[in-house]
């Protein structure tokens, strides 16, 4: 596997080109941040400046999250006369980043043919609580990789500790299986193969054994800490809805506090407007600021979507969403009552393909 | 004083309902050309069915959102029930196969974090199933009847 | 005012008696290893070795879910306000610093906030003095200290085998007065000890530009750097809701039938729809305009209306933002 500084480098020498080339207008990518074990955003629009760009274990926000609001459509005929056209952009993206950028394309937020996917297999970010966590009583004041990928903190009293990277990294990372990225035009580092390619199905698995009370309240006692700061959902690059469901005032669906009744039916909502379309990158539990595993529902419904329709989220730009989509004999043991009438005519089927061939 | 005076009458009625012993609260979403009607049927043929269901009229089984199911709980139904069209019937062609998916993985999510799965319960009634749909519904009360009230989800003012 | 000496092993014992008078909340693990301020009960073994809390205490004097009065079939019904005394043991001085803030803006003038007041008379704060500051602290460059005790009632300083214990108001003293049979007075030399050990955490931190902020931004309103240094917030909200001088609330009706309650909660202006009006429009579109008032409101509106900044250096923002924006990098860029 291609060292991290060499990627680095590569990288560089790529947005550099692009920019310069002004084959892109922007170039989104990661900087040195200001604490460590973490990395900053970079919006980069100037070439000479590509030497801000990093590439390291601490490369963890997903950059899809910023699409959206780059190719947003003007709000009426007045916006669209004096409105720019969409730019051209660039983007650094690890496996789950650049599925959900597909998954993006599929849902026609950001159009294929204005960006540049530079691809990175990935090895697993670091989640910085937990790093900063496994220090115990001290503070890193810096932290880097070696070239083995080893995580070494400078504590404040100089002594270097080296981090144990299994330890460290983000649990979305440990049940990672897709860590090279889908599609993208160039492809700077790899090739990286998933561990743990079951990881996923077992922790669900793990809490399902458990009673349904059990589970209930687990599942309560989890989300009690929330303080509806819906960082969650921002962070999330599949959370694009201009004003979200549960933001709206006519009708109000849910109280705007901490009442477990809302919290409960924010998340459960939440998770279930991300089905079929959440790639498991973790960035909604990055952002959560009081360490809520928010992946507890994503992760089973993930899972679900794959076991019940074969569908994983941000395969293929070409791929009808899963829930734009259906089969005709998609499963429904789970109605109260299957129908007694002979299967269903293929009119339907034939007409709804018809249309969509159009 | 109006006012006053129906408010007094509102809480007497209330009072004395809740001295009654309880019955399950069943909010019902029906397809209007479907499911809808076959309730009609049901009504207009008089055939009895318990009163427990409170029924909304929707256009298609697809405009549901999950979030509606889940309101109606957190506002005090004991249990939803949601009917739309048979497969292949669907007066918009595709909407009830597509509220087939949604169904699937919200009862699937729901069941994962412990509510009991029959809460929240999925059926397909044609226009014509009047019986049929009286039948489901007896069905429906009899087990959340013996669930007992809604506490998981519902929210307490 | 005398400094008083309690030693660690019979600070629980302290707690215990002021649990006599009403609720103590003292920093205790939760599951995870992080200090939490809980409502002691019984036994419950506090631990000293936290930085700070994850949430400010801000949530003591503006709670995120506060239930104004509730109404069912016409009558209407205020919650009783809190009659129970309440002791916070554990403040950092910045938080405790952060409350003086909130005074200003619910407490002064015609604006008596009467929940808020409430719960501030209610509440005796005992802030703990810092000895090992962060590097994403900076209250020393924002008018505070690791031993500050501003906005505490009685600051208590750090030593290896005792706590000193300092009164700093009236209520203060009531309260350590009512304990005096558990304390002993500290010796001078331990006084010095546990100042110069406050006085060594105060030179770890890092100091931050901010004198002149508020003629500087007046300055920079129209700058075009405001578009560059916001254009990575994702707008949502970690930062106001753990900071402990913002405040904003949002106040709604949850209503079923003819029962309901009015309900105000935590709001933050780096959400999009923050400022979104009926009409539709919205005077604060994107995030530059968003994180221009968010400065704007703590650097110089503040200093102008309140006298002071409302930010306290407690670098829970910076800790916590998730793409790590820090306000200290866009102050500076921004030219503070």
């Amino acid at each position: 596997m291609t060292a991290s500084h060499e990627i680095e480098n590569r990288l560089r020498a790529t947005a550099e080109k692009l920019l310069r080339e002004k084959k892109v207008d922007l170039f989104l990518g990661y900087e040195k941040a200001s604490l460590p074990f973490r990395t900053t955003p970079l919006l980069l629009t100037a070439a000479e400046e590509a030497g801000r760009l990093v590439w390291n274990s601490f490369c963890t926000v997903n950059l899809a999250v910023y699409l959206p609001r780059l190719f947003k459509a003007p709000a009426d005929a007045r916006e669209a006369k004096s409105a720019t056209p969409p730019p051209k952009v660039g983007i650094v993206l690890k496996g789950c980043d650049a599925r959900s950028v597909v998954a993006l394309i599929q849902e026609r937020q950001v159009p294929r043919e204005n960006l540049v996917l530079v691809g990175i297999g990935c090895p697993g970010v670091v989640d910085a609580q937990k790093a900063e966590k496994t220090l115990g009583e001290h503070e890193a004041l810096g932290a880097g990789e070696d070239a083995q990928g080893s995580i070494r903190a400078v504590v404040e009293d100089g002594t270097e500790i080296t981090l144990y990277r299994q330890e460290v990294l983000a649990d979305a990372c440990l049940e990672c299986r897709s860590p090279m990225p889908a599609i993208c035009d160039l492809v700077l580092g790899g090739p990286v193969e998933a561990k743990e390619t079951d990881a996923a199905r077992r922790r669900a698995a793990e809490f399902e054994s458990k009673p349904p009370d059990a589970r209930w309240a687990r599942f309560q006692e989890m989300i009690s800490k929330c303080i509806r700061c819906n960082a969650c959902r921002q962070a999330c690059p599949m959370c694009y809805c201009k004003e979200c469901l549960l933001d709206q005032t006519r009708p109000r669906l849910i109280g705007a506090g901490t009442d477990i009744s809302d919290v409960t039916i924010y998340h459960l909502v939440r998770a279930l407007h991300t089905a079929g379309r959440c790639t498991e990158c973790g960035a909604c539990v990055r952002a959560c600021p009081m360490g809520i595993d928010t992946r507890l529902l994503t992760r089973k419904l993930s899972l679900e979507a794959e076991d019940l329709y074969g569908y994983r989220a941000g395969q293929s730009a070409d791929a009808i969403p899963l829930l734009s989509a259906f089969a005709m004999d998609d499963p429904q043991d789970f109605l109260t009552e299957p129908s007694h009438l002979p299967a269903a005519s293929s009119s339907a089927q034939e007409a709804e393909q018809a249309r969509r061939a159009k | 004083m109006q006012f006053e005076g129906i408010m007094n009458q509102t809480q007497s009625v209330q009072q004395a309902a809740s001295k009654q012993a309880w019955e399950p609260k069943i909010v019902a979403f029906l397809c209007n050309w479907c499911s809808y009607a076959g309730a009609d049927l049901a009504g207009v043929s008089r055939i009895q069915y318990p009163c427990n269901v409170r029924v909304i009229r929707v256009p298609c089984s697809g405009r549901i959102n999950p979030a509606f199911l889940l309101r109606a709980l957190q506002n005090g139904a004991d249990a939803v029930l949601v009917s739309g069209c048979h497969p292949g019937d669907c007066h918009y062609i595709s909407g009830n196969l597509v509220a087939r998916r949604k169904f699937a993985l919200l009862k699937a999510l729901l069941q994962y974090v412990g509510i009991e799965p029959e809460r929240v319960q999925f059926t397909w009634v044609s226009a014509s199933e009047g019986g049929r749909f009286a039948a489901i519904i007896e069905k429906v009360v009899e087990q959340v009847r013996k669930l007992g009230p809604n506490g998981r989800l519902a929210k307490r003012l | 005012m005398t400094e008083k000496r309690i030693s660690h092993t019979d600070l629980p014992r302290l707690l215990a008696r002021l649990r006599e008078r009403g609720a103590v909340h003292a920093p205790l693990e939760d599951e995870t290893g992080d200090a939490v301020l809980t409502e002691l009960s019984s036994d419950d073994l506090i631990s000293l070795r936290y930085r700070n809390f994850r949430l400010s205490p801000k949530s003591f004097l503006l709670p995120q879910n506060q239930v104004l009065f509730r109404f069912q079939d016409g009558k209407e019904e205020e919650p009783a306000l809190p009659d129970r005394e309440m002791v916070v043991f554990g403040v950092r001085p910045c938080d405790a610093k952060a409350m003086q803030a909130l005074d200003k803006v619910f407490l002064d003038g015609d604006q008596n906030d009467p929940y808020y007041a409430r719960a501030r008379e209610k509440t005796v704060v005992i802030a703990l003095a810092c000895t090992r500051p962060l590097s994403s602290c900076f209250c020393t460059s924002v008018g505070g200290g690791p031993g500050d005790g501003a906005g505490a009632d009685v600051l208590a300083l750090e030593l290896d085998a005792d706590l000193l214990l300092r009164a700093l108001t009236p209520g203060g003293e009531r309260l350590l007065s009512s304990v005096r049979d558990l304390l002993c007075d500290a010796a001078p030399s331990a006084v010095k000890e546990a100042e110069d050990r406050v006085r060594a955490a105060e030179e770890q931190i890092a100091p931050v530009k901010v004198d002149g902020s508020a003629q500087r931004l007046s300055n920079a309103y129209d700058s075009p750097l405001w578009a560059s240094v916001s254009q990575k917030c994702l707008g949502c909200g970690t930062c106001s809701f753990l900071c402990p001088t913002c405040h904003c609330f949002d106040i709604t009706d949850e209503v079923r039938g003819g029962t309901g309650r009015r309900v105000r909660t935590w709001d933050c202006c780096a959400y999009p729809l923050f400022t979104l009006h009926g009409s539709g429009h919205n005077p604060r579109p994107t995030p530059k305009e968003r994180w221009r008032q968010r400065i704007m409101h703590k650097f110089r509106y503040a200093i102008e209306n309140f006298g002071r900044p409302f930010c306290v250096g407690c670098g829970r923002c910076i800790r916590s933002c998730p793409v790590g924006m820090d306000i200290r990098t866009v102050l500076k860029e921004i030219g503070v």
